[in-house]
C-alpha cells in the first residue's frame, strides 16, 4: 500500500435524510423546503432560490384524481365540442363487459392534453371534430351529438376502415374522412389505454412483479 | 462565506460521477488515495425512483409541456419522460451549437450517477477485430492496446457490475463473466435457430448490466420493466448506489456535488495539472480544488470541453493538445437500419402484466469478420438489437367492441435494429463556440458531425440482411428500414481525445494519460480510437480501471 492508506482525517459526507450520498448542501436545501429557512441565517439565503429539482412523479404526486373532480370543467373544449368528443370516444371504445371511453374519462384527459398543445395541434384536432359535425349536418341535418346512437354509428363506421377506391369511380378526396377519424381514434385510443380503466382492460392486475421472465419452453424447432 | 471544500491537496481529482467516474473514484479510494469526486449536478435518492408509478398517475401520462419547454434536445432521448425529466439537463441552461446542416443530439444528465441512471445497460466486449481494425482494412488507426491487455479489466468490471448474458464462443464478441441469462421468447428462439442454420449468424440474448440473482448485495431483477426511472432493488447497474457508494464508504473519497468544472488549473513551470476550477451550480461562486492528479470522466464531449477551455500560453489550442487532434474524430454509432414483421402462427396473447424483460436480443456482427471476408461496399460492420413477442394492437382497424377485441388479440411481432460502426473522421469534431456560454458563464461547445457514406451503406445493408433473416424465420408483413438517426441519437459519443502511442497524432497514451501533461488523465469515451459497433460503456469502465491501476502504481513508486 505504500504511503497511501485510508486516511481518517478526510471529511466524510454528512449523512442525508435518504441516502449516504446526499451532501451537506442538499441537507440544507431539504431543510429550507421544510420551512426551516429562518433558522439557518442570512449567510445561506442563496439556497432559498433553489427549487426542488424533482418531477411531480418523483415527488410522489398522484395527478389522476384531478380528472375525477366532480366540478370538472373543460379547459380547452367548449361544452358542445366536449359532448361530441364524449359521444365519438364512446362509440369507438364502448362499454362492453369492461368500461368504455366515457367511463375512462377520455374526454377529460384529452382536454387537458389539448390545453397544453401548440395552437396548430389544437386546430388540427378541432378540424377533425368539426368534420364529424359537418358530415352529420350534410347527412342528417343535425349536429352529431343530437343523432340517435344508431345514426352516430352509421356515420362513423365507414370511416373506421381503410378506404379502397371503387372501380365504379372515385369520390373527391376519398381519404379526408378517414384521416380525420384516424386522428381522433388514435388520440382516443392512447387516452383510453393509458387510463387505469384501459390498463385493467389490457389485463393489468395492479402488480409490478410476478417473478422472473418466462421464455420459450418449446422443444427446439417447434415454436408455436 | 461558507467553505465546503477543505483547502487540502487530494491525491486525485475525479471529474464526473457516472459510469467511469464512479469506477475511478472507487478504484483509487479503495487503493488508499485521497480522492475528490466532483459532480456537476445534485445528489440522487432512491426516493425519486418512479419505476412503479403507473402512467395514469402522471398529469400527461408521460409527455408534459414542461419537457417541450425546457428539454427540447433531451426529449429526443426515449428515456427522458414526464417521470424523470429533471434528471436530464435543462437545455435552456446548457446550450451548444451546431452548423445548420449538421445537427447533433447531445443527451446528458448532471446528477450523481450521470447517464448511468438511465442507460440502456447493454454490455459487450470489444474484440481484437475492433482494436486492430485499421491493420485489417487500412482505415484509420489501431488502438494502442489489445484485447489481451483489457480482458483482465473486463473481468474485474463484470464481476462487480453483474452482467446477465450467455456465452457464445464467437470471436467477434468475446464472452465475459456472466450471471445467468434472461430467457428468450419463442419468436426469438425461432430467429436464433433459422439465422444460424441458414446464414451461420449468431443471435444471443442481450448482455445487460442487470443482476439476475443476488449479486454484491443487490437483489435480482423483478422484471417490472422501465429501468430508466430508477430501480428500488438496485438490480440494474448505476454508479450512485455501487461504485460511488463504495468510494465514499472507503473514507477516502469526498463527493462534491453541484461542482460545474470549468477548467483544469496548470502549474505552467512544472507542466503539471494542479487541480480544477469549478463554479458552484447553485451559488455561482468560483472555487478550486487542488490535486496531484486530475482524471476527467465527464463524458467524451464534456471532458473535451473542459480541456479546450483550459488553454494556457503553452497550450493555446486547448490543454494537452499539442497534437491538434483534441476535439476531432468524434464518433457516435449509426443506428436505425433494420426490419420488423409478424409471426402469424404463434397463438400467444399479449399481457399488460409483468414480467417485462428489460433486455432484448443481440445479433453478433457478421460483416467484414476474419471468416466472412471483405464486403465489396463498406468496411466494418454492425450488430442488431431487437426483440420478439406479442404486442397489443392499438392500430387495429374498425371501432366498437370489435376494435377493443382486436387490440387485446394483438399481434406477435419481431424487430431488428442495427447499431453500426461510426468511422473516425477529422471532419467530425467539437470546438469552443466563442459566442455561446452556459448558465454558469462557461464557454459552450460547437459540435459538427455527420454520418458518411460508409455509415449509410451499413444501414442499407442492415435493412436487407434483417429482412432476409426475418423471412427465413417465417415472419410476415415485413417492413424494412434503411434510414438512420442524426449523430448523438445513439448516445454512444466517443473519440475526441483519442489514445495512441504517437504524441503527434494522439492526445492520450495507452494508459489514458495525456502525452503533454503527465498527471492528467481522461478515461471516459473520449479515448476511443475507433467506435466498433458494440455499446461502449462496459469498455469505458474497463479502460478506466486499467488507467487507475496504472496511476495507483505510479503513486506507489512516488512517480506523480
Amino acid at each position: 500500500m505504500g504511503t497511501y492508506r485510508p486516511d481518517s482525517n478526510l471529511p466524510s459526507p454528512a449523512p442525508g435524510p435518504t441516502s449516504p450520498l446526499i451532501n451537506r448542501r442538499d441537507v440544507i436545501r431539504a431543510a429550507l423546503l421544510a420551512g426551516a429557512s429562518c433558522a439557518l441565517g442570512p449567510a445561506l439565503s442563496f439556497a432559498q432560490t433553489a427549487v426542488p429539482e424533482l418531477t411531480p412523479a418523483q415527488r410522489g404526486w398522484d395527478e389522476s384524481k384531478n380528472l375525477a373532480d366532480p366540478n370538472w370543467k373543460p379547459a380547452f373544449l367548449n361544452d358542445g365540442q366536449n359532448e361530441t368528443l364524449i359521444a365519438v370516444s364512446d362509440l369507438i371504445i364502448p362499454a362492453t363487459d369492461t368500461p368504455g371511453a366515457k367511463q375512462a374519462m377520455v374526454n377529460r384527459y384529452l382536454d387537458l392534453v389539448l390545453a397544453g398543445e401548440p395552437a396548430e395541434s389544437q386546430q388540427k384536432f378541432l378540424d377533425s371534430l368539426n368534420y364529424i359535425d359537418s358530415e352529420s349536418q350534410r347527412l342528417f341535418t343535425k349536429e352529431f351529438r343530437a343523432l340517435t346512437p344508431e345514426d352516430q354509428s352509421d356515420l362513423l363506421r365507414p370511416l373506421a376502415y381503410p378506404l379502397r377506391p371503387s372501380h365504379w369511380g372515385n369520390e373527391d378526396h376519398p381519404d379526408l374522412g378517414v384521416t380525420h377519424f384516424d386522428r381522433l381514434k388514435s388520440m382516443i385510443a392512447v387516452a383510453y389505454y393509458t387510463s387505469e380503466v384501459g390498463q385493467r382492460e389490457l389485463g393489468w392486475d395492479g402488480s409490478f412483479t410476478h417473478g422472473p421472465f418466462q421464455g420459450c419452453e418449446h422443444p427446439p424447432t417447434s415454436h408455436k | 462565506m461558507p467553505q465546503d471544500v477543505p483547502q487540502q491537496t487530494y491525491d486525485a481529482i475525479v471529474v464526473g460521477s457516472g459510469a467511469t467516474g464512479g469506477w475511478a473514484a472507487k478504484r483509487l479510494a479503495e487503493a488508499g488515495l485521497k480522492v475528490a469526486l466532483l459532480e456537476a449536478g445534485r445528489a440522487v435518492s432512491p426516493k425519486e425512483f418512479t419505476e412503479h408509478v403507473p402512467a395514469y398517475r402522471l398529469k400527461y401520462r408521460g409527455h408534459s409541456p414542461e419537457i417541450e419547454r425546457t428539454r427540447a434536445v433531451q426529449k429526443q432521448c426515449y428515456a427522458c419522460m414526464e417521470y424523470n425529466y429533471e434528471w436530464f439537463v435543462n437545455d435552456l441552461e446548457n446550450p451548444y451549437s451546431t452548423p445548420a446542416d449538421r445537427p447533433f443530439s447531445w443527451q446528458r444528465l448532471r446528477i450523481v450517477g450521470g447517464r448511468s441512471l438511465v442507460w440502456g445497460r447493454q454490455s459487450y466486449r470489444l474484440s481484437d477485430t475492433d482494436f486492430k481494425a485499421a491493420s485489417r482494412d487500412g482505415y484509420g488507426d489501431d488502438w494502442p492496446l489489445s484485447y489481451a491487455d483489457l480482458a483482465p479489466y473486463y473481468d474485474i468490471v463484470e464481476r462487480y457490475v453483474g452482467i446477465t448474458g450467455a456465452a457464445e464462443r464467437n470471436e467477434m464478441l468475446p464472452d465475459g463473466q456472466f450471471l445467468p441469462p434472461m430467457q428468450m421468447t419463442c419468436g426469438e428462439v425461432r430467429l436464433r435457430e433459422r439465422a444460424k442454420a441458414k446464414f451461420g449468424r449468431t443471435l444471443t440474448i442481450g448482455r445487460a448490466a442487470i443482476v439476475t440473482q443476488t449479486h454484491n448485495g443487490r437483489a435480482a431483477c423483478h422484471y417490472c420493466g422501465p429501468c430508466e426511472r430508477g430501480c428500488s432493488t438496485f438490480s440494474y447497474f448505476s454508479s450512485p448506489f455501487t461504485t460511488v457508494k463504495d468510494a465514499v464508504k472507503s473514507g477516502n473519497c469526498m463527493l462534491i456535488t453541484n461542482a460545474v468544472v470549468s477548467h483544469v488549473d496548470m502549474d505552467n513551470e512544472a507542466n503539471q495539472a494542479r487541480g480544477v476550477t469549478y463554479v458552484d451550480r447553485l451559488t455561482k461562486e468560483t472555487k478550486q480544488v487542488r490535486g496531484k492528479a486530475v482524471i476527467l470522466c465527464a463524458q467524451a464531449l464534456e471532458s473535451t470541453r473542459i480541456l479546450l477551455n483550459s488553454s494556457t500560453r503553452e497550450y493555446p489550442h486547448g490543454l494537452a493538445n499539442s497534437s491538434g487532434v483534441l476535439g476531432h474524430y468524434l464518433m457516435d454509432h449509426v443506428a436505425g437500419g433494420g426490419a420488423s414483421g409478424t409471426f402469424d402462427d404463434f397463438n400467444i396473447l399479449p399481457s399488460a402484466n409483468p414480467p417485462h424483460r428489460p433486455n432484448g436480443i443481440y445479433m453478433v456482427r457478421f460483416r467484414n469478420t476474419p471468416t466472412s471476408g471483405k464486403h465489396p461496399h463498406f468496411i466494418r460492420g454492425y450488430g442488431f438489437q431487437g426483440g420478439s413477442g406479442p404486442e397489443f394492437d392499438m392500430k387495429a382497424t374498425g371501432m366498437g367492441a370489435e376494435y377493443k377485441k382486436a387490440v387485446k388479440q394483438g399481434s406477435y411481432r419481431i424487430s431488428l435494429g442495427a447499431f453500426g460502426e461510426s468511422l473516425a473522421s477529422w471532419d467530425n469534431f467539437c470546438e469552443i463556440d466563442a459566442n455561446l456560454k452556459d448558465a454558469w458563464g462557461i464557454p459552450a461547445l460547437r459540435i459538427s458531425m455527420a454520418h458518411g457514406k460508409n455509415e449509410a451503406a451499413l444501414m442499407r445493408d442492415a435493412g436487407v440482411t434483417a429482412a432476409e433473416m426475418l423471412e427465413a424465420a417465417g415472419a410476415k408483413s415485413i417492413s424494412v428500414q434503411t434510414s438512420f438517426g442524426i449523430p448523438g441519437m445513439a448516445v454512444h459519443e466517443v473519440g475526441t481525445a483519442r489514445m495512441g502511442n504517437d504524441p503527434k497524432k494522439f492526445v492520450l497514451n495507452a494508459f489514458n494519460q495525456a502525452h503533454d501533461v503527465k498527471n492528467l488523465f481522461v478515461t471516459d469515451g473520449s479515448c476511443y480510437v475507433s467506435s466498433a459497433c458494440q455499446n461502449p460503456t462496459l469498455t469505458m469502465m474497463a479502460i478506466t480501471v486499467r488507467a487507475c491501476d496504472h496511476l495507483i502504481d505510479r503513486f506507489r513508486r512516488s512517480d506523480v
